[in-house]
């Protein structure tokens, strides 16, 4: 049967290839890719509204043979995990090319740009609309180029050899992990004889073969997550590169890693995680404190919020370690509240770098507020919202993380998560401190130096979607939590 | 349907401020007052529903799941909510009408209306929540509005610090207080209000869970309301204009602990540990309070000291445990509110007026400023506890219901409450009348006649509209105490007064301002804190218990975080940057072999085929 | 005759052939040592032909196609003998070491050591 979903991945292409090849100014270019985008996220909507009532079920399934001889199957659908981050992932990169319309990179090369930005787009949805193992592990790769060239080439102008490096650097440890994912992807087949996740989860894995599986996707994913200690490329790669390249990155390719982890944990090998979810709980506190720490110390902006995302990305963790579908669903607010805050955090930023020249704390000065004050306005919405003030989005993934921490899956020690939650709840204090001394040291403090332009049209248009969606899902976290406890599934009560 | 406008108008109001601020002058105040108008006509309409005795009413059955038990959006409107409705929306809007006058010319007007306005929106849905979640959803966006607006100068130091430092002790409070709610919701099987309070009252929650629920809940209550240990954050807010402290630091934010408590006391009745941590963090604080009352040089930092005592002696009238222990407790909570938010604005009057915040510059103003004299005259008085206003009443409801416990029932926690209540009596009495010496009385600090003459400017009235809201709420303190303030508004038995504990606090007032005015005479009208002697120093440095944490709390965590930065540059980054010259140097150990020789290489080749042949002859013969 | 005769001859042969290609500095020299490697191949080939008296003839016809492959490869060989001769005024195979992988000059690094 065919669905639609092979539309999400034929717009973007279509507008990568019409960005490339119209003829005319590199803004008509940018026309087209941002036309393709509109259409993309219009169309993505679609499978989120059409699963209301039971988030199980997969919308706009597609199966059809591929490879026969090695039995990979198209097999394609959205579900209640993948369908709020596909409309994620085409609301940043809409946001992406807005941004890219009246403000192109200074070293050109824009028709590329966007280009790139919508092959990652494509491969994103690809990844999170895959259900097959085989063409999960394709659209997972298919990313990762186009975002080397992204951070590598249109990166820190003053930088070459260092933007260099961190795309490498991010590139070599992303490889590195997907290899292992291959390997267990090669196990579970070898070990089933199926590559098809429906399958998996109906016909279920052996807990030997679960556990060896689930550490390897462990390790795998957590290099992408990332998951401490596989973060250190994260800082490099995000202060190293443009302000598109970085939503994309927080926004996006994150959620690629701790979506791949609760997808597979959650259907493919909920027995065999058992044994490593402690260890993924714990990993992930360790990043939730560590992070804090670290950002505390950061003198460089974009680091900081790099540092905030790996903190952020631990709680993610936290929820996925816990085996429960309250977990899965603390997981999932998060990431989805992750990717919006964090996307317009690094928007915010990459307007004040753009203004001021760096993002070094010395260089951008204080008293934001009375600079450019609708800059500094939305500079502590965001922080706030990032730390995780009720009212907005992101308290929902960290106060259901933690409750989902304080009712672990009966499989495994209610001790041990008590313990983590704990720490995690220290690492929300740290969370607060660090974002407020931020918006001291950046927004407040002595009007001494020049004003700045305040925030543009094109900005506005570009960052009030998120701001929008940042409080309904704050006000409203019925757009997020409507699936009801899913039946029959391992761990349901 | 009431209680949910007061919730939304205000927020309308806000975000209308904000948004019409550039195209219509008047805007922010328009909005502002006019939001708050409406916000306070439907709490009064609720208010006068719930006192008529009406049953407590329900609005909305939203609810979402999140896999374990739901979360409902519904409010739950008792007595105690609409109660708390009508102080917090009536301060509010009086506290708008001030603002106009108070931050004349202020750029930053209309965002300070809006933060107002959602602070009031935020304080309703606190009292009216009925889901553990969304109450915590009020508490922490109050917090949030709190830290906002304590840093409305923000080009000043102290501002900017004051709002960091109330944000975080907040926070960390409130993590606790996230916890309890947890513990709570999963004993009594619900995050329902309503529901935890039953099955309290229906005794399926266990003494020890009671005891771990309330100890966390305690963690946020102690943050919010700025008791012992998390008590320095509430002075140093002072910096934020004072219409706020008035009307967040100690009407409304900090007395939503007061109110949490009393909401829950159903499950703290459970647990004598809870209850007598309660007493004990109570006792500590109303007495150190007032000693750093009584020691503070600025007017605001001795309200602000006040306000800390004052929301201690609420506490330990609830950790009582009795029926009269609430009642007492909850109404000191209301009578507080409106004196205390009085002494505030009146002193934002003599602030803007003088142009200081201290006590020591003050002095002789009771005839440049007659109408702020005669308000701010009575706000000390209801204070200190004088008949027949509305703070002797309420102070003397707290007193009988400790003597009540510590000789019928509580002896345990009845006692230390009852001696602390009446000390705190004498302090409380003491700082006030040395305040209201120190502004009003005596000769203005600087003018001294002859030669050595320092010019002073002239002090004149505030205007209208700061002086209006002083007006109101005196009148409320002389009326409230028998007319407005029963108990029957909180669907309990009318209080009876007393007459032994009335009259042993007005003797102690009596005999605290009589050595307070005589040792201020004696000391040629200037400081009657001299009489506390070298004391006095150790309490102005308020026990020096900020440097405490500094050393214990902040200094390790900077330093951790330093570590932590060390350990991202020196410890980790080796790793990559190693396996980055690892991989250099394997291929330059690899090149070695590449040296343009090809004779090596087919040697290579032959060496190589050849040993394959004999491993398969070896395996396969 | 015994299989083992021509065998043994081949296998000299053989060993002859790699000595040559493996110690000899001299570039004909080389090439007629590969020559001679794959004759020794031949002679193998036509030998077991023989003995397991194949109908499809197929150890001939191999011979036939290593002769043809070995006279296309001496054409190429010399011919990039005659070159090497032409721009270096020598073939003595110990010096022709253009092909090495260099160390640093080929790739420039910055100022951290990373080769970019």
């Amino acid at each position: 049967m065919i669905g639609g979903l092979e539309l999400l991945l034929l717009l973007p292409m279509a507008g990568a290839t019409a960005a490339l090849t119209v003829r005319g100014r590199d803004g008509v270019a940018v026309w087209c890719g941002l036309a393709a985008a509109t259409v993309t996220l219009v169309v993505s909507i679609w499978p989120w509204v059409a699963l209301h009532g039971d988030g199980r079920v997969f919308v706009a399934e597609t199966d059809v043979a591929w490879i026969e001889p090695l039995g990979i199957r198209w097999h394609l659908g959205l579900d209640d995990l993948s369908a709020p981050l596909v409309v994620l992932t085409t609301l940043l990169t809409w946001c992406c090319l807005v941004s890219l319309l009246r403000r192109p990179p200074d070293c050109g090369g824009v028709r590329q740009l966007v280009a790139l930005v919508l092959v990652i787009e494509m491969g994103s949805i690809g990844t999170f609309a895959a259900l097959d193992l085989i063409v999960f592990f394709v659209f997972f790769e298919v990313v990762l180029i186009p975002m080397w060239f992204v951070i590598a080439l249109w990166g820190d102008p003053h930088d070459v050899v260092g933007r260099r490096r961190a795309a490498t650097r991010f590139l070599v440890v992303t490889v590195i992990g997907s290899a292992l994912v291959l390997v267990a992807f090669l196990v579970l087949r070898a070990d089933t004889g199926t590559f098809d996740i429906v399958l998996l989860r109906e016909r279920g894995v052996a807990t030997g073969t679960g556990t060896v599986v689930a550490t390897l996707l462990l390790m795998g994913f957590g290099a992408k997550v990332p998951m401490w200690p596989l973060h250190f490329w994260l800082p490099d790669a995000h202060s190293k590169a443009p302000t598109v390249g970085s939503v994309l990155l927080a926004g996006v390719l994150l959620k690629l890693g701790t979506y791949g982890l609760l997808r597979f944990w959650r259907d493919v090998v909920p027995d065999g995680a058992v044994a490593v979810a402690p260890y993924l709980g714990a990993l992930g506190v360790v990043g939730i404190v560590y992070g804090a720490l670290a950002c505390l110390a950061q003198r460089d902006l974009k680091r900081l919020i790099a540092y905030s995302s790996i903190g952020h990305m631990g709680f993610v963790l936290l929820a996925i370690s816990v085996l429960t579908p309250q977990g899965a669903l603390a997981a999932n607010y998060g990431n989805v509240a992750h990717g919006v805050i964090t996307g317009l955090l690094f928007f915010v930023v990459g307007a004040v770098k753009d203004r001021v020249g760096s993002s070094d704390l010395d260089v951008v000065g204080e008293a934001l507020y009375a600079r450019a004050p609708r800059l500094g306005a939305i500079f502590a919405f965001a922080a706030l919202a990032s730390l995780g003030l009720p009212g907005l989005a992101g308290f929902w993934g960290e106060m259901l993380a933690l409750l989902a921490a304080f009712d672990p899956n009966p499989a495994l020690a209610r001790s041990t998560y008590l313990v983590l939650m704990v720490i995690a709840a220290v690492g929300v204090a740290l969370t607060a401190v660090y974002f407020v001394v931020a918006i001291r040291r950046v927004c407040q403090g002595v009007a001494d130096r020049d004003a700045l332009p305040d925030v543009a049209t094109d900005e506005w248009v570009s960052w009030t979607p998120l701001v929008l969606a940042t409080v309904a899902l704050g006000i409203f976290p019925v757009l997020m939590l409507w699936s009801a406890v899913p039946a029959g599934l391992a761990g349901s009560p | 349907m009431t209680a949910f406008a007061v919730i939304v108008l205000p927020i309308i109001a806000a975000i209308s401020a904000v948004g019409a601020a550039h195209r219509w002058e008047r805007a922010a105040p328009a909005f502002g007052i006019g939001g708050t108008a409406a916000a306070w006509a439907a709490a009064v309409a609720v208010g006068v529903q719930q006192w008529g005795g009406a049953d407590p009413s329900v609005v909305g059955d939203g609810y979402v799941d999140t896999g374990g038990f739901p979360i409902s959006f519904v409010l739950r409107v008792d007595q105690l909510s609409a109660s708390m409705l009508v102080l917090a929306t009536s301060v509010a809007l009086l506290v708008q009408v001030y603002s106009v006058g108070y931050l004349r010319g202020d750029p930053r007007y209309p965002s300070y209306v809006a933060f107002v306005c959602l602070f009031t929106s935020a304080m309703a849905l606190v009292v009216t929540a009925d889901d553990l979640f969304v109450l915590l959803v009020g508490w922490e966006v109050m917090g949030a509005c709190s830290y906002l607006l304590i840093g409305h100068h923000w080009e000043l130091e102290p501002a900017r610090a004051g709002a960091v430092k109330a944000f975080v002790m907040t926070r960390v409070g409130d993590l606790g207080l996230l916890v309890g709610i947890f513990v709570l919701g999963k004993a009594a099987e619900t995050y329902r209000v309503s529901g935890v309070i039953e099955a309290a009252l229906a005794g399926e929650i266990g003494t020890g869970t009671a005891t771990t629920a309330c100890l966390l809940v305690l963690c946020g209550v102690v943050g919010k309301s700025a008791q012992f240990p998390l008590h320095t954050w509430l002075p140093d807010a002072m910096p934020g204009p004072t219409p706020i402290s008035a009307l967040i630091h100690a009407a409304t934010m900090v007395a939503a602990g007061v109110f949490l408590v009393a909401r829950l006391l159903p499950v703290f009745v459970l647990s004598d540990v809870a209850l007598g941590v309660l007493s004990a963090v109570a006792v500590v604080t109303m007495l150190g309070a007032s000693l750093f009352a009584l020691a503070a040089d600025d007017l605001k930092r001795v309200l602000a000291w006040s306000t800390v005592s004052q929301l201690a002696l609420m506490f330990g009238a609830l950790s009582l445990g009795t029926v009269d222990g609430y009642a007492a407790g909850v109404l000191h909570l209301l009578s507080h509110g409106v004196f205390k938010a009085l002494l505030f604005l009146a002193a934002g009057s003599v602030i803007h007026a003088v142009g200081t915040q201290r006590l020591s510059s003050m002095g002789g103003l009771r005839r440049a400023m007659p109408w702020t004299f005669a308000t701010m005259t009575v706000g000390f008085a209801a204070l200190a506890g004088v008949p027949p206003l509305v703070g002797f009443f309420s102070k003397d409801a707290v007193l009988a219901a400790a003597v009540d416990a510590a000789f019928h029932g509580e002896a345990g926690r009845g006692w230390p409450v009852l001696v602390a209540a009446l000390l705190t009596t004498v302090l409380t009495t003491a700082y006030c009348v040395r305040a209201w010496l120190m502004v009003f009385l005596g000769a203005r600090a600087g003018q001294v006649t002859g030669p050595d003459a320092v010019v002073v400017a002239p002090v004149h009235e505030s205007p209208p509209e700061m002086v209006g809201p002083l007006g109101v709420l005196a009148a409320l303190g002389v009326l409230g105490g028998v007319a407005v303030l029963r108990p029957t508004y909180l669907g309990l038995e009318p209080e009876h007064l007393h007459v032994g504990v009335a009259l042993t606090s007005i003797v102690l007032v009596g005999l605290s301002a009589f050595v307070v005015v005589a040792e201020w005479s004696r000391s040629q009208r200037c400081e009657p804190a001299e009489v506390l002697g070298p004391f006095r120093t150790v309490l102005a440095r308020e026990a020096s218990y900020d440097t405490l944490l500094d050393h214990a709390v902040v200094r390790p965590t900077w330093r951790l975080s330093r570590l932590t930065a060390v350990v991202e540059s020196d410890v980790v980054e080796p790793y990559p940057r190693g396996a980055d010259t690892g991989a250099g140097w394997a291929s330059r150990l690899l090149r070695w072999f590449h040296d343009g020789d090809v004779q090596r290489y087919v040697t290579v080749i032959v060496l190589g085929a050849v040993s394959v042949a004999v491993v398969v002859g070896m395996v396969r013969p | 005759m015994p299989v083992l005769l021509p065998l043994v001859v081949s296998s000299l042969l053989f060993g002859i052939g790699v000595y040559i290609v493996l110690a000899r500095r001299h570039a004909v020299l080389v090439l007629m040592g590969v020559e001679l490697m794959l004759n020794a191949v031949n002679l193998n080939l036509v030998a077991f032909d023989a003995y397991w008296h194949d109908v499809l003839d197929s150890g001939q016809v191999l011979a036939l196609y290593v002769i043809a492959i070995a006279a296309a490869e001496i054409g190429l060989g010399l011919a990039i003998v005659l070159l090497v001769y032409r721009s270096h005024r020598h073939i003595d195979l110990d010096q022709l070491r253009e092909l090495a992988d260099r160390d640093d000059a080929d790739y420039p690094r910055d100022s951290s050591g990373v080769a970019s």
